[in-house]
């Protein structure tokens, strides 16, 4: 069933592709995928290309995949391991989710970071009283780790 | 009905007589004339609360053994109580069962909370459950296509759908339903497989996708039922299946009594309102603060109070491996109090004296010293002398218990010792032990309570009746403080109210102590030295005592004398 439902996926993401996001497996192992997301034009990201980590459980899609950033970024869901503290990827996620889906959240995530829910409290501090030495540090660490 | 006589002057009697048990009685010599009781005991079937007449004082069954109205039973035995909530909710409020459930599980099984809370918003209520649908179900979309796999051929006997109108194929709602039950008993909160749809799945699509998970699905409803619904606890035994219920009363959250349950299956005694060992004259919220002091505090206690303890006379260290305080060093031959380390002869009743080594002299702490370090370390030392006792009682408890482990054995070998004895001959030393290991339970539980009850007011009351009586005492006292004062001089300051309490309480509590170390005593005797008459009344006398103190402490500790 996993195996399945993974493969269709990525059938899927190859005809329809989500804007500015791309995945697929990173060797034979279809559990494991390899996604990047281009930072949304909107945001401080934005320019910078950043690599993501997707291991899928075997269960798979009954419980989430667990995805991780690989590439170092300034934002208060995001820590410096690259945990995104995400509800669609904790106990909000459906088995009628997809990896193209949880993709796009992220993208928004990166446009509308969740500063009342943060992983990196510091980082939600800075948001909320001063957004643009935030956006600028963030601009900072994009030109510095995704470009 | 049981009655029970204790007279005073030099020498009092217990006599003990009950349907079909012999009669027994017990004489002990010398205590202290001031301090004797008359007491009458009155069992009064289902009320707890009875009041002190005049000179005597009530003792009855405080700790209440399997007739509290405590059932124990099964956990399928429950089903019926649950299903009936359930229909009697689907009924009134025209809903199907399926609905009431989650409904009363919000509302911690109680169909009045319930029922007050749906004629303020009912709409909100079922969203906030889960059931909105479930009570309103929309049309069911005609798909053949499942959005979890992604196959697009399904028949339509092979989808189910939720009544929120979103379906999905029969080997997805397996996956789904398994899923969920992996994650153990938060299952039965598991929501629509729909991203972001809160209606709750329930056993009617289980039953229809996956019927071979129902079972289990409907065992972690009925666990939680057992744990919420406020009047049961499950057996805390070791792999024991068994749930106490608790038939009337005000539920387990009322803390002002405390309520045994005896396990009939594995024989565990416990606090039905805590799952915690019985542990009365303590309440449940005061064992808890006791609990996480001792925690917070154990290094600095442990570190002080090593587990061996160096011979009064000749330092040697010793171990204590028996259950009795009565220590006699084997090197020097010296005995000694193991509580306290004075010499045993100052303990004796012979010598008139009893155990003077549950006191907390307060004396010895009256520096005038007011340094915060120096308050502190009284504290310390308050506290020590009180953990000390508790660890002590603990510990002797622990060794009862391993003690009556072994006592089948010495049954045996008592009874091919004596002849013509039968088994019935020898129970009495497995009920001697019983009652040893919960004396020392008791005991141990004095302790935790002897340390709040001279704790400043502030930091917690484990009786209730302390405060509240205090009025109603004040004026009775009064005159018995005048009286003190004239009586002694040199004593300047009348004694409080809480300082005539713990005295009392004390008293008590070292009778206890002395009763519970005579039999240890008797018990622990080599088997061709045990006197089964002795061992047989002074179980009864403990067993009394040790009842009539748990009530006393339960009434308020309001004194006939």
């Amino acid at each position: 069933m996993s195996l399945k439902r993974i493969n269709k996926e990525l059938v899927d993401l190859g005809k329809d592709p989500p804007a500015n996001c791309s995945a697929g497996p990173v060797g034979d192992d279809m559990f494991h995928w390899q996604a990047t997301i281009m930072g949304p034009d909107d945001s401080p990201y934005s320019g910078g290309v950043f690599f993501l980590d997707i291991h899928f459980p075997a269960d798979y899609p009954f419980k989430p995949p667990k995805v991780h950033f690989t590439t170092r970024i300034y934002h208060c869901n995001i820590n410096s391991n690259g945990g995104i503290c995400l509800d669609i990827l904790k106990d909000q996620w459906s088995p009628a989710l997809t990896i193209s889906k949880v993709l796009l959240s992220i993208c928004s995530l990166l446009t509308d970071p969740n500063p009342d829910d943060p992983l990196v409290p510091d980082i939600a501090q800075l948001l909320k009283t001063d957004r643009q030495r935030h956006d600028s540090t963030a601009r900072e660490w994009t030109s510095k780790y995704a470009m | 009905m049981s009655d029970m006589e204790y007279e005073s002057e030099e020498e009092y009697e217990y006599t003990y007589s009950d349907e079909d048990e012999s009669q027994a009685s017990y004489s002990s010599h010398a205590m202290d004339d001031s301090a004797s009781l008359e007491m009458e005991t009155e069992v009064e079937e289902g009320s707890k609360k009875r009041k002190s007449r005049g000179r005597t004082s009530s003792l009855g069954d405080a700790v209440m053994k399997d007739t509290n109205g405590i059932t124990m039973m099964n956990a399928k035995d429950i089903l019926p109580m649950m299903k009936e909530r359930i229909n009697e909710v689907s009924e009134i409020l025209n809903i199907p069962p399926s609905a009431a459930t989650p409904l009363l599980r919000s509302h911690k099984w109680t169909k009045e909370r319930l029922f007050e809370s749906f004629t303020e918003d009912d709409g909100k209520i079922k969203k906030d459950a889960g059931v909105y649908h479930r009570c309103m179900p929309v049309s069911t979309e005609e798909t053949n296509t499942c959005i979890i796999c992604f196959e697009s051929d399904i028949s339509k006997e092979q989808m189910v759908g939720m009544p929120c109108g979103h379906s999905f194929c029969i080997e997805c709602w397996k996956g789904h339903i398994q899923a969920k039950l992996d994650d153990g008993p938060s299952c039965i909160f598991a929501q629509c497989p729909y991203p972001k749809c809160e209606e709750v799945m329930t056993e009617v699509e289980v039953k229809k996708a996956a019927p071979e998970l129902l079972e289990k699905y409907e065992s972690y409803q009925l666990k939680q039922f057992v744990e919420v619904n406020g009047t049961s606890r499950w057996c805390p035994g070791p792999g024991c299946e068994r749930v106490a219920a608790l038939q009337n009363g005000s539920g387990l959250l009322d803390d002002s009594n405390l309520i045994v349950a005896d396990c009939d299956s594995c024989k565990t005694k416990f606090c039905i309102k805590c799952g915690e060992e019985p542990h009365a004259p303590l309440l449940c919220r005061a064992l808890d603060i006791w609990k996480e002091k001792c925690n917070n505090e154990s290094e600095t206690a442990n570190w002080i109070l090593a587990n061996t303890k160096p011979c009064p006379k000749c330092r040697s260290r010793i171990e204590k491996n028996q259950g009795c305080n009565h220590m006699t060093c084997q090197k020097c031959k010296y005995e000694f109090c193991w509580i306290c380390t004075g010499e045993w002869k100052e303990h004796g009743a012979n010598t008139g004296g009893y155990y003077n080594c549950n006191k907390f002299a307060q004396e010895k702490n009256k520096d005038e010293d007011q340094s915060d370090a120096a308050k502190a370390k009284r504290e310390l030392d308050r506290y020590l002398h009180y953990y000390s006792r508790y660890h002590a009682h603990s510990e002797a408890q622990k060794f009862a218990s391993r003690q009556l482990a072994d006592t089948e054995k010495k049954m045996v070998a008592l009874q091919e010792r004596r002849d013509n004895s039968t088994w019935t001959d020898v129970e009495f030393l497995k009920s001697a032990n019983e009652q040893l290991v919960e004396c020392r339970r008791v005991l141990k539980f004095t302790y935790a309570f002897g340390y709040y009850l001279t704790t400043p007011p502030k930091t917690v009351a484990p009786v209730e009746a302390v405060a509240k009586d205090e009025d109603s005492k004040k004026a009775k006292k009064k005159s018995k403080e005048d009286k003190q004062e004239e009586d002694k001089d040199e004593e300047p300051k009348p004694k409080t109210q809480q300082e005539l309490q713990k005295e009392r309480f004390e008293y008590h509590q070292e009778m206890l102590e002395r009763f519970t170390e005579n039999l240890s005593e008797l018990v622990e005797k080599p088997l061709d030295d045990i006197d089964r008459e002795a061992v047989v009344n002074q179980t009864i006398v403990v067993n009394r005592f040790m009842k009539g103190m748990i009530k006393y402490v339960e009434d308020g500790m309001e004194e006939g004398a």
